[in-house]
């Protein structure tokens, strides 16, 4: 892996470059809520000791609502009109945990089927890592293969190293040309300095080890276990939309006019009821524990068995932002002591 | 890349009531290149949409051997079912597929073969059926046994007819005590206990069996009295789907996708899944 240093200075001018190459921006809002499109670059902080945006990084490349196609109603006859999502981003200063999200993610969105929609936005995205100082009691994310200074899913990864130059880990062919694009903004840097950056983090304090978690899971199904989450948790499902990896969504048709609308992806998720009825009536998970036992075995047990990943990043924001502080990372450690 | 979204257009063509509430249509593709394009085993099935409204998951009812038309049969209970409802012929819907996978017919060939279904689990078994006719001289003895609450909830009422008709196969209809008319000439008894009288042999032979939790609950010990293998009991089962892609993330069971490792599942594989559906 080759390694660089740029300034702080340096790091604005590639922005202001790439936006000059189409490229729109995309960094946390000002009030760190989420990742919006950048207006000026000078608002751009770099901050590896805030905490995680509210909603994750996520739906850049795959929104909360998008239109699949427009479709014109016409007597009998209907036409249908597809669409291409277009655009060049730099998704800027993601902590490794939602950095990390798209390579699990990506498994899903091209199993067998490939979904356009994610692909292109991939395909066309630059993604800049920034090593995480930020640990607090809900962190998890060295528990589930990652770490504050993971290089998953980051085209270059940024170290500060103080507060006006930054260490540049170049990890993928795409961030390689970045930076023989523009060699005037980086300087060849010394690597052990970002290493003994990078070896002073640390990680989270919450610790456990989620092989045992699937290894619980595995043979406990019909449990007791989840019933009284399934009596604390009021169901309102933030968790499944602030969370980095989620990825379930609903289809649905919306007209705009008369005779036209669009198909709509929208995301869902586990924790409602409406998620899985069906229309006779019947519900495979009628109750709240039921749905909540989904999305743990979901993410810590199905989607290793399928795409030999773990469904989580670790960033805590499930547990941060629950209205009832359900606090999964305390659930999946205490699972991992029971097998 | 493709849009895995995007549906066929497709254009009714006829529109046949099998019940009060039930309703089959009889679809064509619009664009020949489509036609060509499309293929399709029994068993499998699609997301049929109205523009508007939505999309819902219904098995394709037709078989592979009769490719001019795509038909499918639903209830109307939901949004899009009522919508489906309102339409009319030369109106069109959006299809999307086939999904998942299907039932076992290259396996079955050489063997008996016994279909049992209730009410409109007929609708997917009925895609076999007319496939295995198609190719009758394959397949060994076939016993087709059909029950529903009454007379009227009968489906593909002229196709049931027409069967019985015939000396190459044996075809029992049954309704549920108190579901028959003062006419009616067939069976009464619940499917499970006509399954039992007539005693199909287990030996050198497949079973298909579809309809409600109920029936399919209290068919399986009587297969496994009559000597049927757990391999060779074949059902399907229906969760809530949206994507059919294996992406949207409702329709599992445990770790298996029904959109994608199923629809159709042999008992035995039934039998490992956790009691979530």
């Amino acid at each position: 892996m080759e390694e660089y240093v740029i300034s702080l200075e340096g790091i604005k001018g590639l922005l202001e470059n790439l936006t000059r190459e189409g490229f729109n921006i995309y960094a946390p809002s000002k009030n760190n809520d989420r990742f919006v499109k950048v207006k000026d670059i000078d608002e751009v902080a770099l901050f590896p000791d805030r905490r995680p945006t509210d909603i994750s990084a996520k739906e850049c490349l795959f929104p909360k609502c998008e239109p699949v196609f427009y479709y014109k109603r016409e007597k009998n006859n209907v036409e249908i009109v597809d669409i291409d999502p277009n655009g060049n981003k730099v998704l800027f200063g993601l902590k490794p945990c939602d950095a990390a999200s798209f390579t699990i993610i990506h498994k899903v969105f091209n199993w067998d089927y490939k979904d356009k929609f994610y692909n292109k936005r991939f395909d066309n995205s630059l993604i800049i890592g920034l090593a995480c100082t930020y640990l607090d009691d809900y962190c998890f994310c060295t528990s589930v293969g990652l770490s504050p200074v993971s290089t998953v899913g980051s085209d270059i990864l940024l170290v500060r190293l103080s507060d006006v130059s930054f260490g540049v880990i170049v990890i993928t062919d795409k961030g390689g040309q970045l930076v023989k694009r523009y060699p005037q903004l980086f300087e060849k840097g010394e690597p052990t300095k970002s290493k003994q950056v990078l070896d002073s983090i640390g990680g989270p304090a919450r610790k456990f080890d989620h092989k045992k978690v699937k290894e619980w899971l595995d043979n406990n199904f019909e449990t007791d276990f989840f019933n009284s989450i399934g009596d604390i948790c009021v169901g309102c499902g933030q968790c499944t939309f602030v969370c980095p990896t989620c990825h379930c969504f609903d289809i649905v048709d919306e007209d705009y006019l008369y005779s036209e609308g669009r198909r709509m992806k929208n995301w869902d998720g586990c924790q409602f009821y409406l998620f899985t009825l069906h229309a006779s009536g019947h519900n495979p998970r009628d109750t709240q524990y039921k749905r909540y036992r989904q999305r743990v075995n979901h993410k810590f047990k199905y989607y290793v068995d399928r795409f030999q990943e773990v469904l989580c990043t670790g960033c805590g924001r499930c547990s941060r932002g629950c209205p009832v502080s359900i606090d999964i990372g305390d659930i999946v450690s205490r699972i991992s002591k029971l097998s | 890349m493709e849009n895995i979204y995007k549906p066929y257009l497709m254009e009714i063509k006829e529109i046949i009531d099998e019940t009060p509430d039930t309703r089959t249509l009889r679809l064509q593709f619009k664009s020949e290149e489509d036609k060509k394009r499309f293929s399709f085993k029994a068993g499998q099935f699609a997301e049929y949409s109205v523009f508007g409204e939505g999309e819902c998951t219904f098995c394709i009812a037709s078989p592979p051997t009769r490719m001019d038309f795509i038909e499918c049969s639903f209830k109307q209970v939901g949004k899009v079912t009522n919508a489906l409802r309102r339409l009319n012929v030369g109106d069109t819907v959006g299809f999307r597929g086939p999904y998942g996978n299907w039932f076992p017919v290259e396996e079955m060939r050489g063997k008996n073969i016994v279909f049992i279904a209730g009410g409109i689990g007929l609708a997917p078994v009925r895609s076999v059926i007319l496939n295995v006719l198609d190719r009758r001289k394959e397949f060994r003895d076939i016993t087709i046994i059909y029950g529903a609450r009454t007379v009227s909830d009968l489906v593909y009422k002229r196709e049931l007819e027409e069967w019985q008709s015939r000396n190459d196969i044996r075809t029992v209809v049954t309704v549920d005590p108190g579901g028959e008319t003062p006419d009616w000439k067939g069976e009464i008894g619940f499917v499970p206990t006509i399954v039992e009288r007539i005693s199909p042999k287990g030996e050198n032979a497949v079973s298909i069996i579809c309809g409600p939790p109920i029936m399919i609950k209290f068919t399986l010990p009587i297969m496994m009295k009559l000597g049927f293998k757990e391999d060779n009991i074949i059902t399907t089962l229906e969760n809530r789907m949206k994507c059919g892609l294996g992406k949207c993330g409702r329709c599992n069971i445990g770790n298996i996708y029904v959109c994608k490792d199923g629809p159709v599942f042999s008992y035995s594989q039934l039998k490992g899944l956790p009691q979530e559906y």
